[in-house]
């Protein structure tokens, strides 16, 4: 029972990773390849918050705030330069935070921090606290989609170039999606940080931003359903079966690779697709 | 005396880094695609040049057939993987790299080992003293394969027929179209070139450290990405000279910056920096 | 309602625009014709601010546009149909016209998150889409229609941002004689509403029919400006013109 807990906690964090960063890429269309530095940002905010006798709530929410705000500054990078810059940008700031941590005593340097309080809640009231936000964050991600901001990430996501010709402010858009898609990034660091209590450098690297990423893309970016889905299955998978763990890498690598090959809108454009061939509709296989 | 040893480490590294990246920079000039996978290809020749150097006794064997079967590949991974989706939106192609990339490490963990292979008796391990700085044979290799490599790249690209055709192509795939240049032929040209050229790196890297590990390729993967938008995406002589400025930047960054700020990342600092001021990279032409 | 003042543009030492002015009044249909590669649609995007002159300024209203951004000055009240169709691929018909009937919603970025119903937007843009004759390809992706049907989706978008003057850059382009006059037609109707417009288009049967005015540039630099048939008459226009004059004044 213990170990089926910890399986969920770690399923909730990571489908509340791969909501946030949903946000930026799937629905705003903004590439992103150092989403672990905002976990990063936010975990090791509430561990030393929460080490310097903060309340845990509290800390949490600071470290939304904090990821929020480095997000935001990074998004102002994303207004200056073109899509294929954006990607290697925000890889940089993911190289750049890890970096940066890994030369600061203060961060515990390349030891990272150990011992990270733990909020009192019992490992069954933390998996339901994980639970009950991961839950929020993507019936929030539903109801984002339904109103005007989400019709306008997908006017932004579409051509940004149009929609400012239809008088769409679209870099005080796209900040907005930075803002917000770093803050919940930001609370799944710190979720992070007070289950397994103890955080390094390594924890938010290069690998684990495109494991958040493979969920996105393999679950169908901009879909709430297969990214959660997705984020949910990819991440206990390879805990379940200790086998794959040791292949774990090689399978996220090449269903990367296979479903941008094949169906680069990832499981709900096949699921799309499945759907529209038992109703009998014709359907436009462009994968777009 | 410190002073002209790290100039000099860091244009060795620099070359090294060029080596790898312009093969990057040529792909993203042809087809707008990043091309992440690269680097496997880099650490691929590594991995060609010790077994076939400890197969045969003789690295100028094994670095040659590096190249040329390295260089193939590079042929095949365009036609598998990126023929295809070509006309998909960038990103597509790039998380497509960015897995095949990640697959090929793993696949180089399994069938070697985790812990890498070196050479049975590594080659080129002598020193020469030249005014003081002592550098070994290998490291002087690797300075002189670089600049051989990309001066007859560039006489290649100013002299030869098909040369002025790809360069022509690289500079405006339409415009070549129109010309009678077959694009195609181009573009496997681009990968074989581009491929053999990491390939001749990764087995002077190998030699260097007398080592190749699966995950050699990448730190440089990333790197290189942060060289070729500092050069200009698609401008080889900015990606050369962004190369040897990383090189340098790192070799006296790690003495004076060393307690701030991590080696690998002083690529990425000097990006973003730059990027601030000038957001279309140093060498663009817009 | 435009004024376009003395305004020069060069792109990487070309001069493509030099030193071009007019106004077009309130409730004025005016017309901006030329040769192919004339600069007009370097002046729409000098009005829309995609395009920075080297000099001159251009005023909506009383309010001075430069150093603007393209989306403020849209909702200033320019409305904009560009040549080269931009539909929004991911979208239906009837969403892109709607989203852009929404923009009363999407002006303050924070506050869209607010707001969800799209059941007003929708019924208007149906409307739109109504009186330009596409409303049967509504609920159809861009993707697949007929230049025709996009460059009406161009027009629709614009009239559903409610502007005070319509910018249409070709509008007629890829459609048949039949439905460039059907078009024409509702120009001039939504002209006899108020709105104002400025026109440009190579079909100059059809401006020399609609336009209250015309302002002819060739090169770069304005050769003509006054009511249609006197301009047409204009040796220096005709022979800019060359057959193309004779054809429309026959
Ligand atoms: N982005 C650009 N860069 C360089 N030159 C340009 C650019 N856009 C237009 N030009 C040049 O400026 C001149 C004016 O072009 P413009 O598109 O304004 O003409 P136009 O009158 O709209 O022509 P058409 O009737 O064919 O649409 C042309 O010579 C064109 O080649
Ligand atoms: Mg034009």
């Amino acid at each position: 029972m213990q170990y089926e807990i910890s399986l969920l906690t770690i399923m909730g964090i990571s489908i509340i990773a791969a909501l946030s960063l949903n946000l930026i890429v799937g629905f705003c269309g903004q590439i992103s390849l150092g989403h672990a530095a905002f976990l990063g940002v936010g975990a090791y905010t509430s561990a030393m918050l929460t080490k310097a006798g903060v309340p845990f709530t509290a800390a949490v929410a600071a470290s939304m705030l904090m990821a929020g705000i480095i997000g935001t500054v990074v998004g102002f990078t994303s207004l200056r330069v073109r899509e294929d810059f954006l990607a290697i940008t925000t890889m940089g700031v993911g190289f750049l935070f890890l970096g940066i941590v890994r030369k600061q005593d203060f961060l515990g340097g390349e030891m990272g921090i150990a011992m990270i309080p733990d909020p009192g809640l019992g490992k069954v009231g933390y998996l339901v606290l994980v639970l009950l936000l991961a839950a929020t964050l993507a019936l929030f991600s539903i109801y984002l989609k339904r109103s005007w901001m989400g019709f306008t990430f997908d006017a932004v996501a579409d051509d940004e170039d149009t929609a400012n010709l239809v008088g769409i402010d679209v870099s005080s858009y796209k900040l907005i999606a930075f803002a917000m898609g770093t803050a919940f990034a930001g609370l799944a660091g710190a979720l992070y940080a007070h289950n397994i209590k103890f955080i390094d450098p390594e924890s938010f690297g290069f690998v684990e931003s495109i494991t958040i990423l493979s969920m996105v893309v393999i679950g169908g970016t901009g879909s709430v359903w297969g990214v959660t889905i997705a984020a949910g299955v990819l991440s206990i998978f390879p805990m379940w079966f200790q086998f794959i763990d040791d292949y774990k890498l090689l399978v996220y690598g090449g269903l990367l690779c296979m479903i941008m090959l094949f169906s680069p809108d990832g499981l709900s454009g096949i699921f799309g697709r499945f759907l529209n061939t038992i109703r009998g509709k014709n359907f436009n296989a462009s994968g777009q | 005396m410190l002073f002209f040893d790290l100039l000099v480490q860091g244009l060795l590294q620099g070359g090294i880094y060029a080596l790898i990246a312009i093969g990057l920079t040529l792909v993203y000039g042809l087809l707008r695609i990043l091309h992440v996978a690269h680097a496997g290809l880099y650490t691929l020749g590594g991995y060609i040049a010790i077994l076939i150097t400890n197969a045969t006794g003789s690295f100028t064997l094994g670095i040659t057939v590096s190249m040329v079967s390295v260089g193939f590949m590079g042929m095949v991974i365009y036609r598998l993987i990126y023929q295809p989706i070509l006309e998909k939106p960038p990103f597509v192609a790039l998380i497509a790299s960015i897995g095949l990339f990640i697959a090929m490490e793993e696949i180089y963990r399994i069938v070697f080992g985790a812990y890498g292979i070196t050479f049975a008796d590594a080659p080129l391990q002598g020193t020469l003293n030249i005014a003081g700085i002592y550098l070994r044979h290998c490291e002087i290799g690797a300075l002189l394969l670089a600049a051989l490599l990309i001066t007859s790249l560039s006489l290649f690209t100013r002299y030869s027929r098909i040369g002025i055709a790809w360069r022509a192509t690289v500079t405006d795939p339409g415009m070549s179209q129109s010309f009678g240049v077959d694009v195609i032929k181009v573009r496997y040209l681009n990968f074989f070139i581009g491929s053999a050229m990491a390939a001749g790196a990764g087995s002077m890297v190998a030699v260097m450290n007398n080592l190749v590990e699966p995950t050699m390729g990448s730190v440089p993967s990333y790197k290189a990405l942060a060289i070729i938008v500092l050069g200009g995406l698609g401008n080889v002589r900015g990606t050369v000279i962004a190369a040897l400025i990383i090189g340098v930047a790192e070799a006296f960054g790690t003495i004076y910056l060393g307690n701030i700020l991590d080696r690998d990342s002083i690529a990425f600092a000097l990006l973003i920096l730059v990027l601030m001021v000038k957001p279309t990279g140093l060498f663009s032409k817009g | 309602m435009l004024q376009v003042n003395n305004v020069t543009v060069v792109y990487g030492g070309v001069t493509a625009v030099m030193d071009v002015s007019f106004k077009v009044k309130d409730a004025e249909v005016m017309g901006l014709i030329g040769p192919n590669g004339a600069g007009k649609t370097t002046l729409m995007r000098v009005i829309t601010g995609t395009v920075k002159p080297v000099q001159g300024t251009v005023f909506l209203e009383s309010t001075p546009l430069e150093g603007k951004p393209p989306h403020k000055r849209i909702r200033l009240g320019i409305g904009l149909s560009q040549q080269i169709v931009h539909p929004f691929k991911s979208m239906t018909v009837l969403e892109n016209v709607a989203f852009v009937a929404g923009h009363g919603k999407t002006g303050h970025p924070v506050m869209s998150v607010f707001r969800h119903s799209r059941a007003k937007e929708k019924q208007k843009a149906m409307e739109i889409l109504h009186v330009l004759g596409i409303d049967k390809v509504a609920e159809a992706k861009p993707e697949n229609l007929p230049l025709g049907y996009l460059k009406r989706l161009e027009v629709a978008r614009a009239i559903a941002l409610e502007p005070k003057i319509l910018l249409l850059d070709e509008p007629l382009a890829g459609l048949n004689q039949l439905e460039a006059r059907q078009l024409a037609d509702k120009l001039l109707e939504l002209n006899q509403l108020g709105h104002t417009i400025l026109l440009i288009e190579h079909n100059l049967g059809e401006v020399i029919r609609i336009c209250d005015q015309l302002v002819v540039i060739d090169n770069g630099m304005k050769i003509g400006q006054g009511e249609p048939h006197k301009v047409m008459d204009d040796a220096v226009v005709r022979s800019a013109y060359l057959g193309e004059g004779h054809h429309a004044a026959s």
